[in-house]
């Protein structure tokens, strides 16, 4: 992998380099998110793009960030369906993964008897162990 | 034992709730990841014609028959242009618009697919945000070689030759700062990897107190043994991450003494870049042209330093130097 990069974007390799063989996360980490910013004559709203760019910072890098920030757009952004295409997941299907998680944790905290089996509030101090 | 249960659940309780919540947040963003990948695959061919790419748009203000300028970089006024060079669209020819002893490198694009309106639609398509990236990435890198170039962000779109000249005229100043400080030098990146399993190894090797927990848990049985056991793996996690905290700042503080300025990017999602092991680091520099095979050397030794680990340093450049077009402090 270094190898192929490295020949292929080395000074020497550039000319004929078919860009297509490079990460696409380096691209759009940098076309996207770098690069000087200038109005030009069409603009775009620029809350949109900047959601875009939110968005893709999540595809590129990891969501703990946007978490940190209290964006939590993957609840009700709308555009999100178009992003799923109809044949893969759809938002309720979030909210069921999102679901069993809850589900798991709370069998995982039942077993290790860490709460209540609810995984309200109660849960966040381990009140009392019932096994082990 | 009732005793130990209790404190080790409360103790535990917090942290397992929080890891609970990374793993639903990795969940989330692993769908959206294949949600976006898997429309990707399926968009392909890429939609070109401008029929398909907007449907249902009816740009308003924007003629659908009419022609944008997609601008690429600026430049100095009276540099070369290869000849060969097509734009985004892979049709129309690249043009120079020179004002103020500066240049735009622009090319015509349909209004009815990049005017304010589709624009908006179609930048939420991962399909054709790939293709508008990669080709204006193409033709960055085509002049790279050849001329002190400042990039500019994707979709800075003009209606008219006299918009780009108003544009080099307004941003004068600061473009020609840009170039100052980007003349003969490059924008390198550099990804330090890791193996998971052997940053543990390692880590668990170095640490006294795993190495006292491995000795209680010979003692210890049944549940007494198991609650060790995970605290055990607790400990040996927290180690690796302060080891791959050491490593990650050792990379990239022996790399920045070669370089003129760097900045550290977040690491990339697996699923996009397709890298295997852990990203430690994801940083980019501005190096002098000439300090450039020292960069390579250092990264080199570096990985060989580290090899216990399983480490592996990928450098790709020279880059468009997007991450340094301010023209420094």
């Amino acid at each position: 992998m270094e190898e192929r990069s490295l020949q292929l974007r080395s000074p020497g390799g550039l000319p004929g380099r078919p860009s297509d063989q490079t990460n696409l996360a380096d691209i759009l980490e940098r076309v996207l998110d770098k690069g000087i910013v200038i109005a030009g004559d069409i603009q775009i709203n620029l809350l949109d793009i900047e959601l875009l760019t939110i968005k893709l910072r999540l595809l590129i890098a990891s969501v703990d960030r946007a978490r940190e920030m209290g964006i939590n757009w993957w609840e009700t952004d709308s555009s999100l369906q178009s992003l799923g295409s109809g044949d893969d997941v759809e938002p309720s299907q979030l909210e069921q993964q999102n679901r069993e998680l809850r589900e798991r944790l709370e069998r995982l905290e039942r077993q290790l008897g860490v709460g209540n089996g609810d995984s309200g509030e109660s849960s966040k101090r381990g009140t009392r162990a019932s096994g082990g | 034992m009732a005793d130990e249960l209790d404190s080790w659940a409360r103790e535990r309780a917090p942290d397992l709730l929080a890891r609970a919540e990374d793993e639903a947040v990795a969940v989330l963003r692993d769908a959206l990841v294949d949600a976006a990948l898997g429309q990707r695959r399926h968009d392909r061919p890429p939609r070109r014609s401008p029929e398909t790419s907007a449907p249902g748009a009816a740009p308003t203000r924007a003629q659908p028959a009419g022609h944008g300028l997609w601008a690429y970089c600026v430049l100095q006024a009276g540099e070369p242009l290869p000849s060969d060079l097509l734009g985004i669209d892979g049709e129309s020819p690249l043009e120079l618009v020179e004002a103020d002893r500066l240049a735009a490198l622009v090319s015509r694009v349909p209004l009815a697919e990049f005017g304010a309106e589709p624009l908006r639609e179609n930048l939420n398509d991962l399909g054709w945000l790939e293709r508008v990236a990669r080709g204006h990435e193409a033709v960055l890198e085509r002049l790279l070689g050849e001329s002190t170039i400042v990039p500019l962000r994707l979709c800075t779109i003009f209606e008219s030759d006299q918009g780009v000249r108003d544009m080099l005229e307004r941003e004068h100043d600061s473009l020609v700062r840009a170039l100052d400080a980007l003349r003969g030098r490059e924008e390198w990146g550099v990804k330090l990897l890791a193996d998971g399993d052997r940053l543990a190894e390692a880590a668990r090797a170095r640490s006294s107190e795993v190495a006292a927990l491995e000795d209680e848990l010979g003692t210890r049985t049944g549940g007494g043994a198991y609650m060790l056991g995970r605290r055990l793996e607790r400990h040996v996690r927290e180690a690796a991450d302060v080891l791959a905290a050491e490593v990650a700042d050792e990379v990239r503080t022996e790399l920045e003494s070669c370089a003129i300025d760097s900045v550290v990017l977040p690491p990339q999602n697996p699923e996009l870049s397709g890298h295997e092991g852990r990203m430690l680091l994801n940083c980019a520099y501005l190096v002098d042209a000439e300090r450039v095979q020292e960069l390579r050397d250092r990264v080199a030794e570096l990985e060989q330093r580290h090899s216990e680990l399983g480490v592996h340093i990928e450098s790709t450049g020279p880059w468009p130097p997007y991450n340094f077009v301010l023209g420094g402090p």
